[in-house]
């Protein structure tokens, strides 16, 4: 049923300073949301504070996968850390300020900008 | 021209309904942007659908118009399932996401926000859900 390209695929990458990369690319459901959970709780563990989670290649994303979002950034500041996106669509981004996910999380528009302001400010 | 589709409840059938919209839109010459928003609200309709519907299968049509104000392209999401009162005020934004996730209910808050026209009459036994975009439109 579900194309290649819309099966999320999620790669993880701990970089210096405590920060921990996120990259999906695909269907941002309920399944890819709880892969997006199980990414960032595995670079939590690994001593993480900060979550940049990189949308490039996402397309589609649905309520139920911003809840899971919304409840990984719960977690993730009740532990004192922080969580940020980058490359979002402009209709990705028009859904979290709706569901009220920019409030909490910082949003750049690439990859390069997030990590050049995170690893500045941490 | 019209894309009529009746979907069983299975995973990800709303992605079906996702590909047709991205056609008919890509036929009226849709921006990007404007795709995209069609799609989420098109995802989102199905979701509804597919949670209260309460039966086998729901139906979507997709149909493409090309009056004088400019081209849209309308969606209309039918279920007959028990519905649900429309005139529930949405959630436009959670006041506190500490402990207090508000994890489900945003679909029509999402739809609303994402098309230009929105259109919802339930009552027990059919609902049907129409929204309408307009190409190059406000």
């Amino acid at each position: 049923m579900m194309q290649q390209e819309e099966k999320l695929r999620v790669s993880t990458e701990q970089l210096e300073g405590g920060l921990g990369l996120v990259a999906a690319a695909g269907y941002i459901n309920n399944e890819g949301g709880q892969a997006i959970a199980d990414a960032v709780n595995e670079l939590v563990a690994s001593g993480c504070r900060t979550i940049l989670i990189d949308l490039e290649g996402t397309r589609i994303i649905n309520s139920i996968g911003i809840s899971i979002l919304l409840e990984i950034l719960d977690r993730l500041m009740e532990s004192g850390g922080t969580m940020a996106f980058c490359n979002l669509t402009p209709t990705i981004a028009r859904t979290f300020e709706i569901m009220g996910l920019v409030q909490y999380a910082r949003i750049f528009p690439d990859r390069a900008a997030a990590l050049a302001a995170l690893g500045r400010d941490g | 021209m019209e894309v009529a589709l009746t979907l069983p409840l299975v995973p990800d059938v709303e992605l079906i309904a996702a590909r047709a919209v991205q056609v008919m839109g890509r036929s009226l010459g849709m921006t990007d942007g404007e795709l995209e928003s069609v799609t989420v609200a098109t995802v989102e309709a199905c979701l509804n659908a597919m949670e209260h519907g309460g039966q086998t299968c729901f139906f979507v049509r997709v149909n493409t118009h090309r009056e004088d104000g400019g081209p849209s392209l309308e969606v209309e999401i039918e279920d007959h399932g028990v519905g649900f009162d429309p005139q529930a005020p949405p959630r436009t934004s959670p006041s506190r996401i500490l402990g207090c996730v508000a994890k489900r209910g945003w679909g029509l808050t999402l739809i609303r926000e994402l098309m230009d026209e929105v259109d919802v009459r339930s009552r027990p036994g059919k609902t049907v859900v129409r929204m309408v975009k307009h190409v190059g439109g406000a």
